[in-house]
């Protein structure tokens, strides 16, 4: 818990807060001033828009303990300001709300639009609006509100325009000296690390037997191809992807949950992406077609700690190139993310992190293969996948197999 | 949706941050003004052990001026540059970006430092200062260095920070009066992530062409002489000059294939270049 200070609607407050609370929640939980209104909580709604230090800021994605010495003012502390009223008057009048959920945030902005903006026009207030998101209103009605409080203040002469702020700094901060001295402040922490408790799901479980969600539900968000070729005849290359763990073992960051049999294997795989590290465990099935060479894994996984949840597939297959002296091997990934891990990433970020995973995956299969069963089972070293090493590095490999094949 | 509990310290000096920034065994995260950095708190995406929130320190909202170039501190806030309460060194080219980065309750907090430390590869300063020129000036226990924008990212989320080191402020040099500038953004929906980003910078007297291909699936690609996509000529006039196949193949050589995302990337330079051309 820290102690902090804040002056909220003009009065002052002393708290005790646990550092995590965001100052949305602060506000709700421990002032009952539940006009500031939670939607998204991750920045993108608006609706917890408020006012700190004079200018709008998003409540749910700035902790309240880093706001200490502000000013804040919620929506329940502009009953009396002028440019509010007006606001409320305009809302009102022009349809600006229906639910009222995305209201508070909306005056919020609106407030600030009409001091720092005297000379909006309706697509200036369409942009400087664009991060608050109502449901209900189509938003005409809101514009409209913000465009005759404008006009009533210049036509009254109300408007010159101004900005509340002048110092240089995220809003809100900087108000309040330190913590407490350093020496003091480190060995709470580094016990407090040591008690850090492993996430449901983590290491030590013992998972129960997992059920393959089936597939064909709708198509895959992600698909990744890759296609390499191994100086092995195909009949050992087939026998080779039927060891189900060392198969798996190829895709980077994963480790065997128990011994897996010749059609279903427990896996959990490490991904790191900056400072987001997710851990996916989950169970696969294969099925494999010795006629075509070919076969599919179907698996699905979830990571405890995001409570992220992905399901797909691989499927394999493989052909005789040289007259049988080597193999090529193509791989199609394809897989859905949902929760949190899907909410956060945009598509090309997840894709870029595919693409690497099934290069590494090729690559350090096309490795295991080549060295025999000497390398079997070793795990491979989860993938940063940040780092441009691994994707640099397969470029070079895939350019190397082109010019030997002449491709 | 609350983040993960998490230990919070907020030093007044350097020496206290450092101090902190050197707990081992513990996952600490620098905060500045938090609007990368809480989303993937509140996700859980991110469960540091310690976060350490840099605002306090004097040092970090530091502004200079000089002949050649401005110095922001790393805690320099979007709405600062798009306010101008910093000095700007671009005939009005990063005031005009930093007005477009997400919605002005963002901009009140989120800041230079903390966007480049975070890396996400749609972010506008990753790109805009690459295409400018800027440098980040870094700090750690064993002292300051100079890394160029365009080799700080790495990766995604990812930067060329050992562990230790913060982001202490950013060099933007100062352009020349008849400095050419173009930075074209496309989004879904106004003030999202970018899609794609097309920057180019051409400053004659100082003898500077630079472009840029942001909001890539990872780094942007950056052209720090960029005369190889004006076939070798831009005195012949940006617009006129400017080689779409010379962009292209840049795009092949990043790995780039998805068509729409190619097309994407495309457009946002040509619009960069024409914005150029036309000041």
């Amino acid at each position: 818990m820290k102690q902090m200070h804040l002056t909220v609607n003009g009065k002052a407050v002393y708290a005790s807060v646990e550092p995590r609370t965001h100052l949305a929640d602060f506000l709700r939980e421990s002032l009952n001033l539940t006009g500031t209104h939670l939607g998204c909580e991750h920045g993108v709604c608006g609706a917890c828009t408020l006012i700190v230090d004079g200018v709008p800021v998003r409540s749910c994605i700035t902790l309240a303990v880093a706001c200490d010495g502000a000013s804040v003012t919620t929506v329940e502390g502009l009953d009396h300001d002028e440019i509010a009223g007006a606001l409320r008057a305009a809302f009102s009048r022009e349809h600006g709300l229906q639910c009222g959920y995305c209201t508070p945030g909306m005056l919020a902005s609106a407030r600030d639009i009409v001091i720092r903006m005297p000379d909006a026009t309706a697509q200036d207030i369409r942009v400087a609006m664009s991060g608050n998101l109502c449901r209900c209103t189509g938003y005409v009605g809101i514009v409209r509100a913000i465009e005759s409080v404008i006009s009533e203040r210049k036509a009254k002469s109300l408007a010159p325009p101004s900005n509340p702020r002048t110092d240089v700094g995220p809003a809100g901060s900087g108000r309040a000296g330190p913590t407490a001295p350093v020496s003091a402040a480190a060995a709470p922490v580094a016990a407090r690390a040591a008690r850090r408790t492993e996430p449901a799901g983590a290491a030590g479980r013992v998972p129960e037997a997992r059920r393959i969600v089936e597939p064909g539900v709708g198509a895959p968000q992600t698909t990744v191809h890759e296609s390499f070729t191994v100086d092995h005849p195909r009949g050992e290359v087939w026998a080779f992807f039927g060891r189900l763990g060392e198969v798996a073992t190829c895709l980077p960051g994963t480790s065997l949950l128990g011994t897996p049999t010749d059609n279903h294997i427990e896996t959990r795989i490490r991904i790191k992406v900056g400072p987001m590290v997710s851990e996916f465990e989950g169970a696969a099935d294969v099925v494999r077609d010795a006629s075509s060479f070919s076969g599919v894994i179907r698996g699905t996984a979830e990571d405890a700690r995001s409570r992220s949840s992905t399901r797909g597939e691989i499927r394999y297959a493989l052909i005789e190139e040289q007259h049988g002296a080597s193999t090529r091997v193509e791989v199609d990934v394809g897989f859905t993310l949902t929760g949190p891990l899907a909410q956060f990433s945009r598509s090309s970020i997840v894709h870029d992190i595919a693409r690497r995973m099934a290069g590494a995956f090729a690559q350090n299969l096309h490795a295991r293969l080549s060295r025999g069963r000497d390398a079997a089972g070793t795990p491979v070293a989860e993938l940063d996948a940040g780092g441009l090493l691994v994707s640099a590095l397969l470029s070079r490999i895939k350019r190397f197999f082109r010019g030997l094949l002449g491709r | 949706m609350k983040p993960a509990p998490f230990e919070y310290e907020r030093p007044d000096d350097l020496d206290g941050l450092i101090a902190l920034m050197r707990s081992e065994d513990l996952f600490v995260k620098m905060l500045a003004g938090g609007q990368s950095l809480g989303p993937m708190l509140n996700l859980r995406l991110v469960q540091p052990d310690l976060l350490v929130d840099i605002t306090a320190i004097p040092e970090l909202k530091r502004v200079e001026e000089n002949s050649d170039a401005v110095v922001l501190g790393a805690c320099v806030t979007h709405a600062d540059i798009e306010d101008r309460r910093v000095p700007d060194a671009t005939g009005g080219a990063l005031p005009r970006v930093a007005r477009a980065i997400a919605y002005r309750a963002v901009r009140n907090r989120g800041t230079l430092g903390g966007s480049l430390a975070h890396a996400d590869p749609a972010a506008d300063w990753v790109s805009c200062l690459a295409a400018i020129g800027a440098e980040v000036l870094i700090l750690g226990a064993s002292g300051r260095r100079t890394v160029p924008v365009d080799e700080f990212m790495t990766g995604v989320f990812q930067v060329a920070l050992e562990p230790g080191e913060l982001v202490e402020a950013v060099r933007i040099p100062r352009l020349s009066r008849g400095a050419r500038w173009g930075f074209h953004k496309i989004a879904r929906k106004t003030g999202e992530m970018a899609q794609a980003i097309g920057a180019v910078l051409h400053d004659m007297e100082r003898g500077i062409l630079r472009a840029v291909i942001g909001a890539t699936e990872s780094v942007p690609i950056v052209f720090s002489d960029a005369a190889a996509l004006f076939g070798g000529n831009p005195e012949a006039g940006l617009a006129k000059a400017y080689d779409a196949g010379a962009a292209a193949r840049a795009l092949d050589d990043a790995g780039i294939t998805d068509p729409v995302g190619r097309q994407l990337h495309l457009v946002a330079l040509k619009r960069a270049i024409n914005q150029a051309a036309q000041r």
